[in-house]
């Protein structure tokens, strides 16, 4: 006899499908693997399959001496390579104790912010594009593109900068470098007014960010996650504040939060970030000492037997360097806290119950970089 | 050669006379005008998003790289037509071919000028709607026919959005409709000689303008493809000239929607100096660039909130809105 | 160069480590030279119990890692406290290759892929993990590839001719 069911006869298991969001799709930038249980269009369970760019790069550093990891650094996170790049120069002048020049220190820091503010330009604009916005992709894209170039100009690189070395910087900046810098820092002053227009009062991106995907303090905190998605939660945590490192304690900035956790409140925590960036930038060129950028250190350095743990704050969060040194010119082990890694897991907690369509707006609102996870 | 002449052709056609020529003439143009026109609207698609995003667009074939879309289509007949193994062979085939359908025959009752017009309907705007629900047939067959979970949700999504959209599509037409008294495209135009219905009815306007964007699948209400989110939605394992027919389809949606648009509140063929033709076309593009401009400036809509909006804010204003109109010519 | 705070913190940690794991060896460090306050040496046992009592003093798992010292594992767990002081400790808990620890995925949900990712690149089996599998690793692999005797490890003369 044919039973015609009814909706709540229907076993919940039969209604519900999976879907593979990734490797190779628009959105997920990177090749990372969603791999939803859906009803409908709301995600049931979400699990995020990673490693498709596995590189082993601590592996690789177990087989190279410490020079020789320089250029691995910056192909961790490409967006913000030379921050990365910079972090793992610092930890081995903190094992070995090397004093870096002043001069050296502040060109660090330059270097680190306008790296960084391309880095939030591209996640800000990508996060707009999953949302289905296209032309201010394009916009921060030409903005982004004016620090390539100031940034190629000095390391020789647009990506994967290998510019910093044991002991301070590998060239000198020159008055040129200079002023483009400044003239950058007011470029973008002037264009955060036409993305406030463009984005920030955008009635349908409103609708879309406000109260998605939101992150509450307590898991935020539960789940390790850092950076702009920690202080789109609420908690005033910024490596460069807590454990001022290369010089920071010398700038004047804000660390800016937020408390509402959703889309909307990572977005406007990046936007202000920016504008602090700017800030060192300009107090950090017009304050420029004079001086050599490299400390007088051996060709290979050697550093004493012991450990080190150094963190920084790269563009998406609190980035650590654990070195092993066993006395000899190879690392025993290195290990990279990759923040992503964290950010990352939290969407684990947080996507059930949104819409395919939000899922897109949380990951571009938490801005991870899939080759900085899978190391 | 007059075709009176012919004793025996007369016997036959003879009762069909003009209509014959104007079938054939007509419909040669339309079929040309079809591809033609996407093909265009695809170069103003790519120099406006060009241009407003900062570069200057195609610019390698021809000058400005106008010939560009036209070496595309070469490109797309020339590409191979992949058929997925698991998809359902026949209706795969079938769903491009109908798409096309609503975009070719709708031209028939458009009114271009007072003399252009193959065939003067007196339930014009009628078969312009019955047609245009076959676009939603054919997208739901592509979808489902493709078994990709991708191109199912955008089937999915499409139909859900055209039915939420067509309610307030045709309450804002009826609006018009009782305000001139005919489902003829020749005489809502005529109706509108002084001034224009945009004046009158410009709620109904926008709603309509809205709703067209919406039927045609365009951001900010392009969920059917929602490329962040489906890939390319129902037309993910379509290739070839198939997808470019859904293109076409697409293009040829916005201009009749436009020219919808055109007839109904912005006043047809008039407009001083030069031919109705002239001002009908000029009004058409000037709308679509409208939609082109829209889209790529604001983002994308949640699926949710798009139904919300038809049926929370859209069809209550249409309603309302024709409830006064109503109201309004019943007492004056 | 401490304030007055964390030196607060540190003596109250101290105590209370001492107290939670009595066989442990705590010593405080040179934050300068390596970057931690706090150091917490043990062998096989105490993990959890740590893990619990930094989870009650408000500290943040930062990160889990392991080193390879070819007779037996290094677990290095590094909290932080983001809230007032900003101490960083370090656990390290001995195990002997064939012994590996408890989970602390319990306490700390993140420690769930940070320990999935040891066990990946170690082999270290948590006890009582819920969802030990590969991570970054492909599902089918046989090898632990941060073993030390996994793939050929250049020695420091090798690179020298390598360079000079």
């Amino acid at each position: 006899m044919l039973t015609i069911k009814t909706i709540d006869d229907i076993n919940i298991n039969e209604r519900l499908y999976q879907l593979n969001l990734g490797p190779q799709h628009p959105s997920t930038h990177g090749v990372l693997h969603f791999l939803l249980t859906l009803d409908g269009e709301v995600v049931v369970k979400a699990e995020m399959l990673i490693g498709y760019t596995h590189r082993g790069h601590e592996k690789m550093a177990e087989n190279r001496i410490y020079e020789q990891f320089y250029p691995n650094t910056a192909r961790m996170d490409y967006l913000s390579g030379m921050i990365f790049n910079t972090g793992y120069c610092e930890t081995v002048e903190k094992l070995c104790g090397i004093e870096v020049p002043k001069r050296a220190q502040y060109v660090r820091v330059i270097t680190s912010e306008l790296n960084r503010v391309a880095s939030h330009l591209l996640g800000i604009m990508d996060f707009v594009m999953g949302i289905g916005a296209y032309t201010p992709f394009l916009y921060g894209w030409d903005d982004r593109e004016q620090i390539l170039d100031l940034l190629e100009t000095i390391s020789g690189s647009r990506l994967t900068y290998n510019y910093s070395r044991f002991g301070g910087v590998r060239v000198d900046v020159d008055q040129a470098f200079c002023d483009g810098a400044r003239r950058f820092v007011d470029r973008l002053r002037g264009r955060f007014k036409l993305y406030k227009d463009l984005i920030t009062d955008n009635i349908i991106f409103i609708k879309r960010t406000i109260g998605v995907g939101v992150i509450s303090k307590d898991v935020a905190l539960d789940y390790g996650v850092t950076g702009p998605t920690l202080r789109g939660s609420g908690v005033k945590y910024d490596v460069r504040k807590n454990e001022p490192y290369s010089s920071y304690q010398d700038f004047k900035f804000e660390i800016p939060t937020k408390e509402e956790g959703d889309c909307m409140a990572r977005y406007l925590v990046r936007m202000a970030e920016m504008e602090q960036s700017l800030n060192i930038i300009e107090q950090a060129l017009d304050n420029l000492p004079e001086g050599p950028v490299r400390a007088d250190v051996p060709r290979f350095i050697t550093p004493p037997a012991g450990d080190c743990y150094h963190s920084f704050e790269s563009a998406r969060g609190a980035v650590g360097y654990y070195i092993v040194s066993d006395g000899t010119r190879i690392p025993y082990r290195i290990k990279v806290r990759a923040p992503s890694f964290s950010n990352l897991f939290v969407m684990n907690k947080i996507l059930p119950g949104h819409f395919v369509a939000d899922l897109v707006a949380i990951f571009g609102s938490i801005d991870v970089t899939v080759p900085e996870i899978d190391r | 050669m007059n075709m009176t002449q012919l004793p025996i052709i007369k016997d036959v056609y003879g009762f069909l006379g003009p209509d014959l020529m104007a079938c054939v003439t007509g419909l040669l143009l339309i079929l040309m005008f079809v591809p033609l026109n996407s093909a265009f609207l695809v170069w103003v698609e790519r120099k406006v998003a060009g241009h407003i995003q900062l570069r200057p667009g195609p610019m390698e074939v021809g000058p400005h790289g106008i010939l560009q879309s036209l070496i595309d289509a070469v490109k797309l007949m020339c590409k191979e037509m992949i058929t997925p193994d698991l998809a359902d062979k026949y209706l795969f085939w079938i769903a491009p071919c109908t798409v096309v359908i609503p975009a070719i025959v709708c031209f028939v009752v458009i009114p271009f000028s007072p003399i252009m017009q193959v065939r003067e309907l007196n339930v014009g705007i009628l078969l312009i709607f019955a047609f245009s629900s076959i676009s939603g047939l054919s997208i739901l067959m592509g979808g489902w026919a493709s078994n990709n979970k991708y191109s199912l949700i955008g089937a999915v999504r499409a139909v859900a959005q055209s039915i939420a959209y067509e309610i307030p599509l045709l309450l804002s037409t009826m609006s018009v409709i009782i305000m001139s008294n005919s489902l003829k495209m020749s005489e809502i135009v005529a109706a509108q000689s002084p001034v224009w219905n945009f004046v009158w009815q410009p709620v109904a306007a926008i709603i309509f303008i809205i709703c067209t964007t919406a039927e045609t699948n365009r951001a900010p209400f392009d969920l059917v493809e929602a490329e962040s989110e489906l890939v390319s939605g129902f037309h993910t394992e379509y290739t070839g000239m198939r997808d470019a027919l859904f293109f076409m389809a697409e293009y040829t949606a916005m201009f009749i929607g436009s020219s919808m648009a055109v007839v109904l509140f912005f006043g047809g063929w008039y407009g001083p100096f030069f031919s109705g033709i002239f001002w009908f076309v000029l009004k058409a593009y000037l709308l679509v660039f409208v939609t082109v401009w829209i889209r790529w400036t604001f983002p994308r809509l949640r699926f949710d909130q798009l139904m919300n909006f038809a049926w929370k804010v859209l069809i209550p204003i249409s309603l309302l809105n024709l409830l006064v109109t109503a109201i309004v010519i019943k007492v004056l | 160069m401490l304030t007055e705070g964390q030196k607060k913190l540190l003596e109250e940690l101290k105590n209370s480590l001492a107290k939670s794991v009595s066989e442990a060896k705590i010593s405080e460090s040179d934050y300068a030279r390596t970057g931690y306050h706090l150091e917490f040496k043990s062998s096989q046992t105490g993990s959890r119990r740590v893990a619990k009592e930094m989870k009650r003093k408000q500290f943040n798992l930062e990160t889990v890692t392991a080193v390879d010292f070819i007779d037996s594992f290094e677990i290095v767990y590094l909290y932080f406290n983001y809230y007032q002081d900003n101490i960083r400790v370090i656990v390290r808990i001995r195990v002997p290759k064939n012994e590996p620890p408890f989970t602390i995925s319990a306490v700390y949900p993140e420690a769930i892929w940070l320990e999935r990712e040891v066990y990946d690149f170690f082999g270290i089996r948590f006890k009582e993990h819920p969802d030990l599998r590969r991570i970054l690793n492909p599902d089918d692999a046989v090898y632990f590839p941060l073993l030390k005797n996994f793939g050929k490890t250049k020695i420091t003369d090798e690179i020298d001719d390598m360079i000079c």
